[in-house]
């Protein structure tokens, strides 16, 4: 199976919430740890190893890793979505838009997949790559299923979507569009051996009341479905009401707004902070003037000469939905009123279209008129069948469908080799544990950085994109809120003698002892790095970065910085603070060739021997540049650091090299550009020095 | 527990200038806790000679290695190999260790790159004092706990002296003058009636005056 490198093994440790969240999986601590870092490229590899759809999930994403990430405890999520966006983004699309991932040697076995939106894409990317030949199946004229024909454009401009089918066609995968599937079986009969059924949930569905089909009563869909395919719908001094309170409905809402509507307003069953749709869209559409009247249920199309008037709706108190669907709630007497409209669209569900099925009932439905499917594999009951997305859960998240897109490809994979497809499926990882409130007490709130968007009253009269996605500085302020949940420090048991120091030095008082050795639980460690560089029994490591790799960073900073003619210079520069922010770029433009820097989070992080490293391989100067006292992320990281600066200043002299070629800057983000100056002063003093007697070259 | 302190870079110079292949050999209990020959301490000691040997143009090499305890031949003879392969061990463990290494191997040029400084503990991180001087006949049952042997400069057995003064001691106006220490815990504990009774000389045979001392714990002998 090595040549499914596309879906990544997962680690046995307990990972962090937003990872198990993500159906797909996604390391997000990782790419959000990367672009925390600078490095971009590295942060899009990792968003884009499990999923083939970044560009189109930074910015449709449902996002449940916000949910449940972490930070929340402290102040508000990380934008991780965004941040997906961002990397995307800064992606070069010439270094391919999958790097690193393989395509294996090509295999017996075509597969037929009917639907490509997103899970139907996953399916056959992951199956391209295995080495099978895929046709994939569409009833519309592009790609994307739901994307192309649901999304608003305003949401995700085609654009996107363009950007992730292009590789997908270069993998060599079939594209048949405007071709509805009426015959499953004709499929198998055509020599496809597997079929994966990934039709979406395209169908509206109205209540059944009085007038609702009447002309000026429309269904969300269809609605969307135009207005996406950019049919020119004319709304202008239009009174549009929708029925329902879902994404949704508020797609409806706020396309029927771009498209001229003098007013809008949403209604449906659920009160305020009951509605279904995710709060951030609702301020979106608030924020362009949409209406909501909540806690309602609908009697009937008021309407006079057969034009729509308005909707009878009556107050209630709505609980939720019983198991047989009627929803739990009483009616209030006396409150029926008319909210007017002249265009009614009801927006209140969805559901698949699965009138192609075999007549059979090869392939069975569940009693909510979906295909069944064994979650594990996603198999239907039918052999060689398969079938994933909306069609099976009613109606889900983009991701889901990927997850389920990947999962169906392992299936099919298996199938076709013989092999149970139960067992190939990974198991569901392991969570992290909640954090402490003592470790939460000592996290630094940070600001979630908001995404700008396109102003309101431009936003109300065009389909343009509404979010803009964030600049550099944005996205590594952001990135920085991260509290790189289990991929802290770990304690080598063996080394560990207990001196405590760890327990000592740590800012969050998260390690302790058990049994005699230093513990550091991963899922309060915010992974600061003091103990590790304290550790005066080396017995502790970094799950993200390691000695090694940091020394092989020190060995290229040293090269690179020699044969300028200038004395090399070498600076460990934190990016949280004095190497953060918008200046970043300048300061680096800023500082000359002979001048190196390693980012990393945390002037903490920088081990005595690091220093001492980079002068036994050569530099002729060192520096680190860190916060000012009092600022740092994790409290006293940058003190720590000034203290092993002075230790190592101390050794230079008894060495006799010189303490004077050694400095610590401490400076905060909006002193970032003072670097290059404060640098120069430390060129010049090293200059007059002479060069390094250590250097041999 | 044993603390110690790295020695000055020059004194280590000097010492290991007729050798050319050095093994820095730490020691992972006491001088690691102590900060002065642990892991992280051999290689910041093996970069700074490595430093400072290319300074001077010669081609020194300096290998490293940490056991767990270098006053056991066990532990030591993990590193048998590396101890043959060089022509000197730098040892970062505290005395014992070193003579434990200049034990177990008689013909090897065994080098201390600590001073073996006292007993004692950490009262904050980074912060180490003495505590004990290994006397070999302890009195802390009639001191309230507080050692005037290792904490009184003059180690009275009847103190205050003159020299305290404000609860300092003239020695070093940093020091707690011990006897006070000793005073206010007995009063503490309402035992002051004991500073009533006059002290007898000690049993210094038990101490270094007696030469090297051993314990032999025939129940244990293998």
């Amino acid at each position: 199976m090595s040549e499914k490198s596309d879906l990544p093994t997962l680690p046995k440790e307990p990972l962090p919430p937003c990872v198990v969240a993500c159906p797909a999986h996604t390391d997000v601590r990782g790419y959000v740890n990367a672009i925390a870092r600078g490095d971009f490229e590295e942060a899009y590899r990792l968003a884009r190893e499990p999923n083939p759809l970044p560009y189109i999930c930074g910015k449709v994403c449902a996002h449940p890793c916000e949910t449940e990430c972490r930070r929340s405890n402290v102040d508000e999520p990380v934008a991780i979505c965004a941040l997906k966006r961002f990397a995307t983004e800064r992606h070069d699309l010439r270094k391919g838009h999958a790097p690193g991932l393989s395509v294996a040697e090509p295999k017996e076995g075509r597969v037929a997949i009917v639907g490509a939106g997103p899970g139907g894409l996953t399916a056959a990317h992951d199956l391209a790559r295995m080495g099978y030949k895929v046709t994939v199946f569409d009833a519309n004229s592009k790609p994307g299923g739901m994307l192309q024909v649901g999304i608003p454009l305003y949401r995700l401009p085609r654009e996107t979507i363009e950007i992730e089918v292009a590789p997908l066609k270069e993998l060599g995968i079939e594209f048949i569009t405007d071709r509805r599937i009426t015959n499953v079986d004709a499929l198998l009969a055509d020599g496809y051996k597997a079929v994966f059924l990934a039709v979406g949930s395209h169908l509206g569905r109205k209540l059944r009341l009085p007038n609702a089909d009447l002309p000026h009563v429309w269904l969300n869909l269809e609605f969307l479905r135009r207005a996406a395919l950019g049919e020119k719908i004319d709304l202008s001094g239009r009174h549009v009401l929708i029925l329902g309170g879902g994404n949704v409905a508020i797609d409806v809402a706020r396309v029927a707004l771009r498209l001229g509507a003098a007013e809008v307003a949403m209604t449906c069953l659920e009160s305020c902070t009951m509605q279904p749709a995710h709060p951030w869209e609702i301020a979106e559409a608030l924020d362009e003037g949409v209406q909501m009247f909540h806690d309602r249920t609908f009697k009937e199309i008021v309407a006079e000469n057969g034009k729509v008037k308005g909707v009878r709706c009556v107050k209630v108190n709505f609980r939720g939905f019983l198991p047989d669907g009627r929803p739990d709630m009483d009616e209030f007497p006396e409150t029926e009123h008319v909210l007017p409209a002249d265009l009614v669209i009801f927006a209140i569900g969805q559901a698949p279209d699965l009138s192609f099925l075999p007549q059979d009932g090869s392939v069975a439905q569940t009693p909510r008129r979906t295909i069944q499917v064994d979650p594990r594999t996603q198999a239907t009951t039918k052999p060689g069948v398969f079938a994933g997305g909306d069609a099976v859960t009613g109606v889900g998240f983009i991701i889901d469908a990927i997850a389920a897109g990947h999962r169906a490809a392992r299936s099919i994979d298996a199938y076709l080799r013989g092999i149970d497809p139960a067992t190939v499926q990974p198991p569901e990882p392991e969570k992290l544990d909640d954090l402490q409130q003592k470790t939460i007490s000592h996290v630094r709130p940070l600001k979630r950085e908001e995404m700008p968007k396109l102003q309101v009253k431009v936003r109300k009269t065009t389909f343009e994109e509404v979010d803009l996605g964030y600049t550099e500085a944005q996205a590594i302020r952001a990135a920085h809120r991260c509290l790189t949940c289990g991929a802290g420090a770990s304690v080598n048991t063996d080394k560990c003698i207990a001196c405590l120091t760890c327990v000592r030095v740590c800012p969050y008082e998260v390690p302790g002892l058990v049994r005699g050795t230093a513990n550091v639980p991963v899922d309060q460690c915010q992974a600061c790095g003091l103990c590790a560089a304290e550790c005066p029994a080396r017995a502790i490591t970094m799950k993200l970065y390691s000695d090694e790799d940091m020394i092989k960073e020190i060995r290229n900073a040293v090269r690179r910085a020699k044969g300028n003619g200038e004395p090399a210079i070498v600076g460990f520069t934190c990016r949280y603070c004095a190497y953060a922010g918008e200046d970043a770029d300048v300061v680096r433009a800023r500082l000359p060739k002979n001048v190196r820097t390693i980012d990393v989070l945390c002037s903490g992080k920088v081990d005595a021997l690091y220093l001492l490293k980079a002068f036994e391989l050569g530099a002729d100067g060192v520096f680190v540049a860190g916060c000012l006292d009092g600022e740092c992320h994790n409290h006293k990281g940058n003190v720590h650091a000034g203290q092993r600066v002075a230790h190592i200043k101390g050794l230079l002299d008894e060495i006799g090299l010189g303490s004077a070629r050694l400095e610590m800057f401490k400076m905060s983000p909006a002193q970032c550009a003072d670097m290059a100056a404060a640098v120069g002063t430390l060129t010049a003093k090293v200059k007059e020095l002479g060069p390094s007697p250590v250097r041999r070259d | 527990m044993i603390k110690a302190k790295q020695k000055p870079i020059a004194e280590i110079k000097e010492m290991i200038a007729p050798y050319k292949k050095v093994l820095i050999l730490g020691c992972g209990t006491c001088v690691t806790i102590s900060f002065a020959g642990g892991e992280k301490e051999v290689g910041l000691l093996a970069s700074s000679l490595r430093i400072a040997s290319t300074m001077e143009g010669q081609d020194k090499t300096f290998a490293e290695a940490t056991v767990q305890r270098q006053c056991e031949w066990e532990f030591i003879d993990a590193v048998a190999d590396q101890i043959k392969g060089a022509d000197a061990v730098l040892s970062m463990a505290c005395g014992i260790g070193v003579q434990a290494l200049a034990e177990r191997y008689p013909d090897k040029v065994v080098l201390p790159a600590v001073n073996t400084t006292f007993l004692g503990m950490a009262v904050e991180h980074g912060v180490l004092v003495e505590r004990c001087r290994a006397c070999g006949d302890c009195i802390l049952g009639l001191t309230a706990g507080v050692c005037p042997i290792a904490r009184c400069a003059k180690n009275l057995l009847n103190g205050p002296c003159g020299g305290s003064q404000k609860g300092k001691c003239e020695v070093n106006p940093e020091l707690d003058c011990a006897w006070q220490l000793i005073y206010d815990r007995l009063g503490r504990l309402g035992q002051l009636d004991r500073l009533a009774k006059i002290m007898v000389p000690k049993d210094w045979s038990k101490d270094y005056d007696g030469g090297p001392r051993k314990i032999v714990r025939e129940d244990l002998k293998l």
